[in-house]
């Protein structure tokens, strides 16, 4: 009975929707008023006064840039949700990469991921770095350093995690996004522009560029660090390694 | 350019800095994470309240985030609805806070408190944030933080009937939400921006004007779960009781708010009343409201008192109440509006204030059913004169701020015709009559069995804050000529879109 | 209805059908784990749509390198909305996987008729 008025109420829904889909502009073409209105100042002058090749990272960063300081916020929300409602991990003096069978990893996994961590941290780094000439940036690099995480916890278990990256480091880092923001937007304030106005009245020349990139940079980085820093503790949290019955360590063959 | 020029963003940027050092206080020092908060939000209370003078003064105070015109660039805009909601959030804020001081402090395990007011200066920042902006992607950025942080505050508590009423409503949220962004999606590809009032331009003169209003319909479908509109209010009752009693209230008075100033901005700001094509969509979308809105006043009142548990009596009052707000907005006449956005600011005031004082009897006497609340009259006489002073707001007594606001929603109605809305508004003050005076009998007039005549009321910094409240739903009522007329303009304005 | 226009937009179309599945899910199946996975297939699908609307014929990345003209660059807008929409939707994710956890502890099942009683939701 349940199951028939939902599928009713999806029908519905369903017509409703594909009419508007009938009714929308025509996709992939020139000339809809989402391509016309606001979009040609972003491409053409999206280098010049965006302060990034890469036009996305200009609008998000600097066209856009108070929705991204709420979406560092978001994150960082998850965050502390996420650790209001599980604590953060615990220490624990167990054997480390067991899994819920009880066995440790293979010594090929652990090998192959003991290699390559450190060169997927390293390419997280360059996605931050190079966000703006390249597609990337920062949320994409702290995505990647979270995942790299998550392996690496799953793999070896969580005390060798804790150990790399302690408690009492990670929590100044973890807002360290929202404080980049909130910083270049004050220095706007301090030279009299708006919040995070980059084009800082008073300099001369070439000297406005470097100063605009060079904040974008401190966001992007922060972002980056911010953002993987977050995915990471929020991991961490949620491993639950106090539930797993730990077996003795099979030989492997 | 001076920094009081700034205020509109340090209105977001401020308490944004305040939540993100929190952690990093808790991290070395657990009980500096109160005073810390505390300086938060009264700092940013002096940004709000600054702001009344210039708001008033002028039509809307705007401000570029980035220096960027918009479309281009998200703009802040400051109209009377979004001061009053922002004087609201911090007014409330700060009374749950130095509420919250002692009550987490005895009701919360020690581990969570500092991401507790972490969460409650996050959960202030985003509805700051969500009230005071003119950009509609960034309307949405905002709805989703203070979302996130509500389902997490009303699990913090962590028993087994917290966790699964938060993921009731963390589903019903998170579809809502959405929701919103797929009807932002198409009134993007209809219109190609991003501002509200741009939107609203274009709109008149775009050729897929269907599609906007399939966007419509979704926008207020989304919103009305936010803003636990009757009948996708399911999720409220459980999320509201379960949760530590200072959420319940920042939740009840404020966050359920949000989701009316949704519904508000996206028929009035976005869309526009007058505005022709759209306009048979647009009044079937109002009507309907104005409808489950009558509908939630008067089933909620009978829910509300068909309860014995006084936190879930008083969270089916919040669904009767936003029933009032909804009714008056969506009712299109001057009057009526003028009275539903007060009933905003009287149900702020005065259902805040009814969770505190249930706060505080759980606190001192870990009582939750009505009919233990006897005698409660004598033993904690300024909590539970808090709840009378607050229930006349409710019920819509004079001299309360509650009696002004349906005042205002009755003249709207006869003003338009409708004698079946007069019926309904009245009946909701008679139902809730009943539920709130019951409480009131059981603690002033029923007899006080074995608690004797000590005064042994709840800690200064508990019922302090819900004094203030109650005196607050008594102030707005006799001084409603301080608000009244700044509003009335703003509606007649609206109206005239 | 305009049955040649859907077929043209068909990743509109698409993208309407899996908010549906989505919605769907979320509604139907008893397992939250299952609700979870609804919720982020209705996500996915909104950001299908989003990001479809900024496509035009033969578009190039919007990133100024040598060769590529600004009026042959897809619609910027979009990316950036979804960026924002991908992380939203993530944080709500770890929050609602946060809650599963609990539940898991309190009440040993994961099955919403088990946990709310005859309603399930």
């Amino acid at each position: 009975m349940r199951k028939i008025m939902v599928l009713a109420a999806l029908v519905v829904i369903g017509i409703v929707l594909l009419y508007a889909v009938g009714k929308m502009p025509p996709m992939n073409s020139r000339n809809t008023p989402d391509k016309t209105h606001v979009v040609p100042r972003y491409l053409n002058e999206g280098e010049s006064e965006g302060g990034a090749k890469n036009i996305i990272t200009g609008v998000i960063l600097n066209y856009r840039g108070y929705d991204t300081m709420g979406e560092v916020t978001v994150i960082f929300s998850a965050l502390c949700a996420t650790i209001a409602l599980l604590d953060r991990e615990k220490r624990k003096v167990s054997r480390s990469g067991v899994d819920a069978s009880g066995v440790r990893a293979s010594v090929i996994v652990r090998t192959v991921v003991r290699f390559l961590v450190p060169i997927v941290v390293f390419f997280a780094a360059y996605m931050i770095l190079h966000g703006e000439a390249t597609p990337g940036g920062g949320f994409q690099g702290g995505a990647i350093i979270g995942a790299s995480v998550i392996i690496f916890t799953l793999v070896f278990g969580l005390p060798e995690s804790t150990r790399r990256m302690p408690l009492k480091a990670r929590v100044p880092f973890e807002s360290i996004a929202m404080l980049g923001f909130l910083a270049m937007g004050f220095i706007g304030i301090a030279f009299g522009v708006n919040f995070l106005t980059y084009v800082l009245p008073g300099l001369h020349g070439s000297l406005v560029d470097t100063i605009r990139s060079q904040m974008l940079m401190v966001i992007e980085i922060g972002i980056g660090i911010g953002g993987g820093l977050v995915f990471t503790s929020i991991v961490l949290a949620m491993v639950r390694e106090d539930e797993y019955e730990l077996q003795p360590d099979i030989p492997q063959p | 350019m001076s920094v009081s020029a700034h205020h509109p963003v340090l209105l977001v940027a401020v308490p944004l800095f305040f939540a993100a050092l929190c952690p990093i206080w808790g991290m070395w020092r657990r009980e500096a994470c109160f005073p810390w908060a505390l300086l938060g939000v009264v700092t940013t209370g002096f940004f709000a309240w600054s702001l009344i003078g210039k708001v008033t003064s002028t039509r809307a105070v705007t401000y570029n985030a980035g220096g960027w015109r918009p479309p281009w660039g998200i703009q802040i805009r400051i109209d009377f609805l979004s001061l009053l909601l922002i004087c609201m959030i911090t007014g409330v804020g700060l009374m749950v806070l130095v509420y919250s001081w002692r009550y987490v402090g005895k009701e919360l395990p020690p581990e969570k408190i500092t991401y507790y007011y972490t969460l409650v200066l996050l959960i202030l920042t985003a509805m700051l944030g969500f009230s005071i902006t003119g950009d509609l992607f960034n309307f949405f950025v905002f709805m989703e933080i203070f979302s996130i942080t509500s389902y997490a505050l009303v699990a913090i508590v962590g028993g087994p009937r917290a966790v699964r009423a938060a993921f009731k409503y963390l589903l019903m949220g998170a579809t809502s939400s959405i929701t919103v962004v797929l009807a932002i999606a198409l009134l993007y590809s209809a219109t190609g921006s991003l501002n509200m009032l741009d939107i609203s331009n274009r709109l008149k003169t775009t050729s897929y004007l269907p599609v906007a209003g399939v966007a419509l319909v979704f926008f207020i479908a989304a919103f009305s779960v936010k803003a636990a509109l009757f009948p996708v209010h399911v999720w409220l009752p459980d999320a509201h009781s379960i949760a530590p009693s200072p959420i319940s209230a920042l939740l009840s008075a404020l966050v359920i708010k949000m989701g009316v100033l949704g519904i508000f901005r996206i028929l009035f700001t976005v869309y526009g009343h007058t505005f022709s094509d759209l306009s048979s969509t647009w009044s079937h979308v109002a009507g309907v409201v104005s409808w489950a809105a009558a509908l939630a006043i008067v089933l909620g009142s009978i829910m509300a008192i068909m309860q014995r548990d006084l936190k879930v009596m008083i969270a089916y009052s919040s669904v009767a109440q936003i029933g009032y707000i909804l009714l008056g907005i969506t009712m299109l006449s001057p009057l009526g509006m003028v009275g539903g956005l007060y009933n905003m600011l009287a149900h702020a005031m005065g259902k805040a204030c009814l969770f505190l004082v249930a706060g505080s009897i759980i606190y001192k006497h870990g009582l939750r059913r009505i009919e233990d609340m006897r005698g409660l009259g004598r033993t904690m006489p300024v909590t539970a004169g808090a709840f009378a002073l607050a229930s006349l707001s409710i019920v819509g007594l004079p001299p309360s701020a509650g009696f002004v606001a349906k005042w205002y929603i009755l003249w709207g109605c006869f003003q338009k015709g409708n004698f079946a809305f007069v019926v309904i508004v009245l009946l909701g003050s008679l139902l809730s009559a009943i539920y709130c005076f019951r409480v009131v009998y059981y603690m002033f007039f029923a007899g006080a069995r074995e608690r004797g005549a000590t005064f042994d009321e709840a800690p200064l910094t508990m019922y302090f804050p819900a004094a203030v409240l109650s005196a607050g739903t008594l102030f707005f009522g006799v001084f409603a000529g301080l608000v009244i007329p700044f509003l009335s303009n703003a509606c007649r304005a609206v109206l005239m879109r | 209805m305009n049955f040649s226009r859907i077929f043209h937009n068909l990743n509109y179309a698409v993208s309407a059908l899996l908010f549906l599945m989505g919605l769907y899910t979320v509604t139907v199946k008893p397992n939250l784990i299952k609700k979870l996975i609804g919720l982020n297939i209705m996500e996915t699908s909104v950001f299908l749509l989003i990001v479809s609307l900024g496509m035009i014929p033969d578009g190039q990345a919007p990133i100024v390198t040598n060769g590529v003209r600004p009026s042959m660059m897809v619609n910027p807008i979009p990316q950036a909305l979804i960026l924002t929409g991908i992380v939203v939707a993530v944080s709500t994710t770890a929050v609602a996987l946060s809650l599963c956890i609990r539940i898991h502890e309190k009440y040993d099942t994961l099955d919403a008729f088990k946990i709310h009683g005859r309603g399930g939701l």
